[in-house]
């Protein structure tokens, strides 16, 4: 009874503590007294909020130093000076047009002073005639994604914000309004406001004593430290959603910025939860994101470089005798000075700290991938071509950013942006989401490995000036100059781009479709002072790593890939309505192969990626080979038929063929006759098959799977009957019969040629005898030696290597690949195909046209028994045919 | 013709040659596993019962009397039942003398309170006929007072006061109609416990009627019924309710693993948990997920004409209440048994809450796992001079539905129940638990690792006993 107590007190106990924490979080609003709403931190000790000069700030007054605050355990030096989140590209700068890759007006590649033609302003180079944004006014606009230090400290003093991300709850909003004001001095301690520890009071802020020990120390229930969590990164990243509730969210908002650009939402909820009006959603019966649903978060894949626990040591730097290196960081050392420079992917965008790219680990880092794919033909190869996320992101099912136009702008000084995903996007939850499948194209990785992955392409186009230093895209307040006047459109931007003529400029209007009205808006902007005034287009790469599905979910379908309509190669479209005449260029870094065609017409532009180096079973086929093959079965087919033919009219005409006498001869043992069953059956089987695993769009995709297994069983047959059967043929001598003999052969074959010619039709005997020891004529000789000598082995031999590409790969390479293994064994198998036509055919030959076939079945043969005279025809020596 | 035989079998053995290694190789292992549909009962082959039974029949005990003409034993195996005797088997309870029994004819719960003393309407759910207040002994030793309609008639019948047949039904019509009780048989009274549909039972109510997947993946995806599970054998229905037992033998019990053996999730994670955690904790993450149940019932606002009369919110007769829908469980320990049960009489705190049953298990007895309840809240009247809980008559003239009396209400059960009463009365809240095992959702909406395994997941892990969670701090058993 005592465990039933303990029960129930606990459940009383949750109750009171919902129904407080409820009353709590309501009075926390109601502001006078600081009340801490955010979960505490378990372990955290509490600590004192010290100001600049290191004085308590309840006796100063003065704004909260993280530095100092935090200095006092941590060494925040070191940890500013180890953040590429603060630095932001700073410590990278480099004059304008010496910033390797980037444009000629960029000044890092990190987010302060990189472009980024999504966000349009930048901060424009040193000696610009013309400045869009100083670095005051570039911290001010990019508040919201600021963490402090780094340019932040140097233009105004800002340190880095610890708050920002080790808090429950941080007041990101109030602190980024802040920032925007300008209101510098203060912004950090801004971030403190949902903690109940500061109000606001005009432009500064004043401490709550009650959130306070007498001693001047935090209360324990106001310290919410913590490691950063999904909520924490969202704040700059994109749309991470973690309660129950089902999640909304209409999408298409560019603070969430990689949710904006990819479609990538971070949740554990399922799809077919959410509250979206999303295509099919019932069938989407997974999580967002398996690894928020596995519980796993940002900071898990993204750690801390230093971090003891999850720090790789490359196997590269160890001797093979060791596998796991226990000398690291003691957990105190670390947390004493724990790295800010994060574990981080391959993204083409911001390229700052190149040095640390693709320091995260990889999927296969953590997950074992043979046994699971053993499913998968050709596994290895696979491993080697296609990125993980290429099937394990198959779609996204969110808005994408597709493309973005500043070419023109609205009255509100936004740019024209098309979406992919989503239908008729209006921004609002009923938009139908219709999802998207990313492009796929080929990344060289850190590994060395180049392998397909998936990336979302988002087109931007806008004015280039030339400023005496250098081109420059042309300012926002200089556009909207050139398209605005109080407010709305000047009346010369109506005229010439008001298609109806109604005075409005509705959407569709709203675009530089002529070379009238870009002449006409580059004279505005020459007027402007600008100097060449052009249009310009450029694509960039978004890559897609989160958002992955599991297995059941992947792309397993084979023909996704391998068929005619591959996603592999597939063209996107990149933008419905862009300025005509002006092709964006291709954008591509972090490793990233942006090969491929832009097409451009009416201003819709799509991207075809090369698929060079790449062969894809399915996909592509050499043409040449199957005609080649078409062309050899359908002639021997005809020729036979006239063959055929003839012979039937000149039968009609004799008045009885093949008189005289026969003698019955034991002419195929039971072995051979088994032997060529055998192989009859295996090889029509195997070009049946084969045929459907060539090409499976023509004969019967359903089939695949069964045709792959039945064929690669039946090669193993017929290789084994072959080599049995080539044991037998050597013990017993018969092997004699099939090897042309050098003496005389041309002779004879030209015989027996002119006897398939002529003399068949006039009813001569055949020229040369057919007895056990001696069943083939010269012609049949050449040819089964061609066939069981040559095209058999061959066969099997690619059809070995091909089975076998994953066992030697580079046996396998040496001989040219897949890329010719493949054809070159579908080329073998259509003279198969040819050789059986001929081959049947010519069994008709004998004496009656079912004679040959009767003696392969039943073993006797019955041939003019040339013991007995023939009265009418002349002496030739009978054999038979095939 | 010999060259023609030898012919034949080189074929054959020729083809089978070929034959037998492509189908050895095309033959795919079969998952190991058994299909859990192979544990399912054979139904029996109806038999119509319209020429059996001509009628026509005056009173529901002459259809009883047909019945048993030619199953002369089943009123007999009915009236073992607790659907006859509504009590359970004797159990040792500490703290009383000598063993008790446990069920409507004896005990309340925290909805209608007393079936016993309200048998004019309480008895329209039990399996019999004619049974009014104080004549249980008489009325229950009767075959013939038997309902086998209730459970055996697909259509023409309802029951109306004391457990009769209602005005103007055609028995002659509903005895023709008998056949295996479907899920509207059982559902009349499961579905609508506590007194109306999805009351009682945050897993059981109409909308099983007709499920859909979405609701119930074994009755909407794969049309079982009822007694598909609670398989029955001589008219005792296999399934116990804890609420009205101390202790259920496994025997008696419908277990998820009778029909799902063996490795049951290919992820052995998931099987690790299958040891501390039961299947519907997982499998069932919410309850009502069509049909609102009740959560809160006030009786101390009832008579008071407080609001206006709405099904979901406030009837004079009952009081307040509180529905939900979509309801997330509670989760504790549960090993199957009661810990504790109110029995009538004992002594409450009326400052704190009462527990009417409350589940027995916790995370160091190895045989409970974490279980999700509904859990249901009541105030409900008490003595406030001898502090136990009140059995008030609310049913039939004199009763509380009628003259709004409490007082009147108590004294009549004191007669009828011999429940001693002060004269003083007031309302103290008492909880019960409802174990939530029925409306199984399909699997794709099983919870996921994120669901309890985050900050803010669904299980309070220090309150289950564990250190912290378990994925982080390791479980009650330790992992090989």
């Amino acid at each position: 009874m005592r465990l039933t107590r303990i029960h129930f007190w606990m459940a009383g106990a949750l109750a009171v503590g919902l129904s407080t924490a409820a009353g709590l979080a309501a009075q926390a609003f109601a502001g006078t007294t600081a009340t801490p709403i955010a979960q505490t931190s378990p372990m955290h000790p509490t600590f004192a909020l010290l100001d600049a000069d290191g004085a308590n700030v309840l006796a100063s007054g003065a704004p909260v130093s993280t530095s100092r605050t935090c200095g006092v355990c941590h060494d925040t030096a070191y940890i500013a000076a180890h953040s590429f989140h603060s630095d932001l590209g700073l410590s990278a700068s480099a004059p304008a047009g010496e910033v390797p890759n980037g444009q000629p007006w960029e000044t890092s590649v990190g987010l302060y002073g990189s472009w980024d033609p999504i966000t349009y302003r930048y901060l424009s180079p040193a000696g610009d005639l013309r400045i869009d944004l100083t670095p005051i006014e570039w911290l001010k606009l990019n508040a919201a994604r600021i963490v402090g230090g780094g340019p932040a400290e140097q233009a105004a003093g800002v340190e880095m914000d610890c708050f920002l991300c080790h808090l429950t709850d941080p007041g990101h909003v109030e602190r980024t309004a802040a920032l925007s004001a300008g209101n510098f001095t203060w912004a950090n301690t801004a971030t403190l406001i949902t903690t109940g520890i500061v109000s606001r009071s005009g432009d500064t802020y004043t401490y709550n004593a009650s959130a306070f020990t007498p001693e001047g120390e935090l209360q324990p229930a106001f310290v919410t430290v913590h490691d950063p969590s999904n909520a924490n990164c969202a704040q700059c990243h994109g749309l991470a959603h973690s309660s129950p509730a089902p999640l909304t969210t209409a999408g298409q908002d560019l603070t969430q910025r990689q949710t904006a650009t990819t479609g990538q939402i971070v949740s554990a909820q399922k799809i077919s939860q959410s509250g979206m009006n999303i295509a099919d959603k019932a069938d989407l019966a997974w999580a967002w994101d398996l690894h928020a649903d596995r519980g796993l978060e940002c900071v898990d894949c993204h750690y801390a470089l230093n971090n003891p626990v999850l720090v790789q040591t490359s196997a590269k730097s160890q001797p093979d005798s060791v596998i796991f290196d226990p000398r690291r960081l003691e957990i105190g050392e670390y947390l004493y000075r724990p790295s800010h420079e994060f574990a981080r992917g391959e993204s083409a965008q911001y390229t700052v700290s190149a040095d640390l790219r693709s320091t995260m680990r990889r999927c296969e880092t953590c997950h074992e991938t043979t046994k699971t794919h053993a499913w998968l033909p050709y596994t290895e190869q696979h491993m080697s071509e296609v990125a993980c996320e290429t099937c394990h992101i198959p779609s996204l099912h969110a808005p994408a950013l597709r493309s973005v136009d500043w070419s023109v702008i609205t009255p509100a000084a936004e740019p024209i942006l098309e979406w992919r995903g989503v239908e008729d996007a209006t921004g609002t939850l009923q938009d139908l989401i219709t999802g998207y499948e990313p492009t796929l194209l080929q990344r060289a990785d850190a590994d060395g490995k180049t392998t397909l992955a998936p990336y979302n392409l988002v087109t931007a186009w806008y004015w280039l000036y030339d400023d005496p230093a250098g081109p420059r895209p042309v300012r926002l307040e200089d556009l909207q100059s050139a398209y605005l006047s109080d407010g709305d459109y000047h009346p010369a931007i109506v005229q010439a781009l008001d298609a109806n003529g109604d005075g409005l400029l509705v959407d569709g209007e709203l675009r530089l479709d002529t070379e009238a009205k870009q002449a006409m808006v580059r004279g505005r902007l020459e007027a402007l002072g600008l100097t060449n005034p052009r249009l310009a287009g450029e694509v960039q790469p978004y890559s897609i790593n989160h958002d992955v599905v599991r297995g059941e979910a992947a792309i397993r379908a084979c023909d996704t890939c391998h068929s005619s309509d591959s996603r592999i190669g597939q063209s996107v479209s990149l933008a419905g309505s862009g300025p005509t005449g002006v092709t964006p260029t291709l954008l591509g870094s972090g490793g990233l192969s942006l090969n491929g065609s832009i097409t451009s017409q009416d201003g819709v532009v799509s991207f075809t990626p090369a698929t060079e180096g790449l062969y894809q079973f399915g996909s592509d086929h050499i043409a040449w080979v199957d005609w080649f093959g078409v062309f050899a079965v359908v002639g021997v087919l005809v020729g036979v038929t006239i063959h055929g033919g003839l012979r039937y009219s000149a039968a009609l005409r004799a008045k009885k063929p093949h008189g005289g006498p026969v003698k019955r001869v034991y002419m195929y043992s039971v072995y051979e006759r088994f032997w060529h069953w055998f192989q009859t059956f295996a090889i029509l089987l195997l070009v049946v098959t084969g045929l459907v695993v060539h090409r499976p769009e023509m004969f019967g995709v359903a089939w695949f799977e069964q045709a792959v297994l039945v064929h690669n069983v039946l090669a193993v047959l017929l290789t084994v009957n072959a080599a049995l059967s080539l044991f037998y043929h050597l013990v017993s001598g018969e092997i004699q019969t099939f090897i042309p003999r050098p003496y005389g052969f041309f002779d004879q074959a030209i015989v027996q040629t002119r006897y398939y010619l002529q003399g068949i039709f006039k009813h001569e005997q055949h020229p040369f005898e057919k007895t056990p020891d001696s069943k083939l004529n010269p012609l049949q000789q050449i040819t089964y030696f061609g066939i069981l000598n040559v095209l058999l082995p061959l066969q099997i031999a690619t059809g070995a290597l091909m089975l076998g590409v994953q066992s030697f790969p580079q046996m396998e390479t040496w001989l040219g690949g897949l890329p010719f293994l493949a054809p070159f064994h579908s080329l073998v198998a259509w003279t198969f195909a040819a050789f059986i036509i001929m081959h049947v055919y010519l069994t008709t030959t004998g004496h009656t046209p079912l004679a040959n076939i009767e003696a392969m079945m039943i073993g006797w043969d019955e041939v003019p028994d040339l013991d007995v005279p023939m009265p009418t025809e002349p002496t030739a020596q009978p054999t038979s045919g095939d | 013709m010999k060259g023609i035989q030898v012919w034949l079998t080189g074929l054959i053995v020729t083809v089978a040659a070929i034959a037998l290694p492509v189908l050895f190789f095309s033959t795919k292992p079969v998952e190991a596993g058994i299909s859990p549909a192979a544990a399912l009962p054979q139904h029996t082959i109806h038999t119509s019962h319209v020429d059996l039974m001509p009628g026509p029949y005056a009173t529901g005990q002459e259809v009883t009397m047909a019945c048993l003409t030619c199953h002369p034993d089943s009123a007999g195996e009915v009236m073992k039942t607790s659907h006859w005797t509504w009590e359970s088997e004797p159990f040792t309870v500490p703290g009383r003398d000598e063993p008790v029994t446990i069920g409507k004819i004896n005990q309340i719960n925290n909805f209608c309170i007393s079936a016993i003393g309200n048998q004019k309407s309480c008895s329209s759910c039990h399996v019999g006929y004619g049974w009014e207040e104080g004549t249980a002994n008489a009325n229950l030793a009767q075959a013939e007072n038997v309902d086998c309609l209730v459970c055996h008639a697909q259509s023409s019948y309802a029951k109306g006061s004391y457990g009769d047949p209602a005005e103007g039904i055609d028995l002659a019509a509903a005895a023709q109609s008998v056949a295996a009780p479907g899920r509207a048989q059982c559902g009349s009274c499961h579905f609508n416990g506590g007194g109306g549909n999805g009351v009682k039972h945050g897993d059981l109510d109409t909308s099983l009627s007709y499920a859909v997947a979405e609701t119930d993946v074994h009755m909407g995806e794969f049309d079982l019924v009822c007694t598909d599970c609670h398989v029955t054998h001589e008219h005792s229905i296999q399934g116990r309710l804890v609420a009205d037992n101390i202790v259920v033998e496994p025997s008696e019990q419908v277990a998820c693993t009778d029909c799902h053996v063996g490795a049951v999730h290919t992820d052995e994670r998931l099987n690790t948990h299958t040891s501390a955690v039961a299947c519907q904790t997982c499998h069932i993450p919410s309850m009502a997920t069509q049909d609102p149940t009740k959560m809160y019932w006030d009786w101390s606002t009832a008579g008071l004409k407080a609001e206006e009369d709405d099904h979901y919110t406030y009837l004079n007769i009952k009081g307040n209440f509180e529905y939900a829908t979509n309801v997330q469980p509670e989760y504790v320990w549960f090993n199957g048994n009661l810990a504790e049960r109110y029995l009538l009489g004992d002594p409450i705190d009326p400052s704190r809450p009462t527990m009417i049953n409350l589940p027995a298990g916790a995370i160091d007895d190895p045989t409970a796992r974490i279980f999700p309840f509904k859990i249901h809240i009541a105030r409900q009247p008490y003595d406030t001079e001898f502090n136990y809980l009140l059995a008030p008559i609310t049913a039939g003239p004199d009763g509380f539905w009628t003259t709004f009396d409490w007082d009147n209400a108590f004294r009549l059960a004191e007669a009828r129940m011999g429940l001693a009463y002060s004269g003083n009365y007031s309302f103290t809240e008492t909880w019960m638990y409802w174990p939530t095992t029925h409306m199984v959702q399909p699997k794709e909406n099983a919870l996921q690792c994120n669901d309890c395994h985050t900050a803010n997941g669904r299980l309070d892990w220090e309150a289950l006993g564990y250190p912290g969670d378990p994925m982080d701090w390791g479980g009650r058993t330790p992992q090989p």
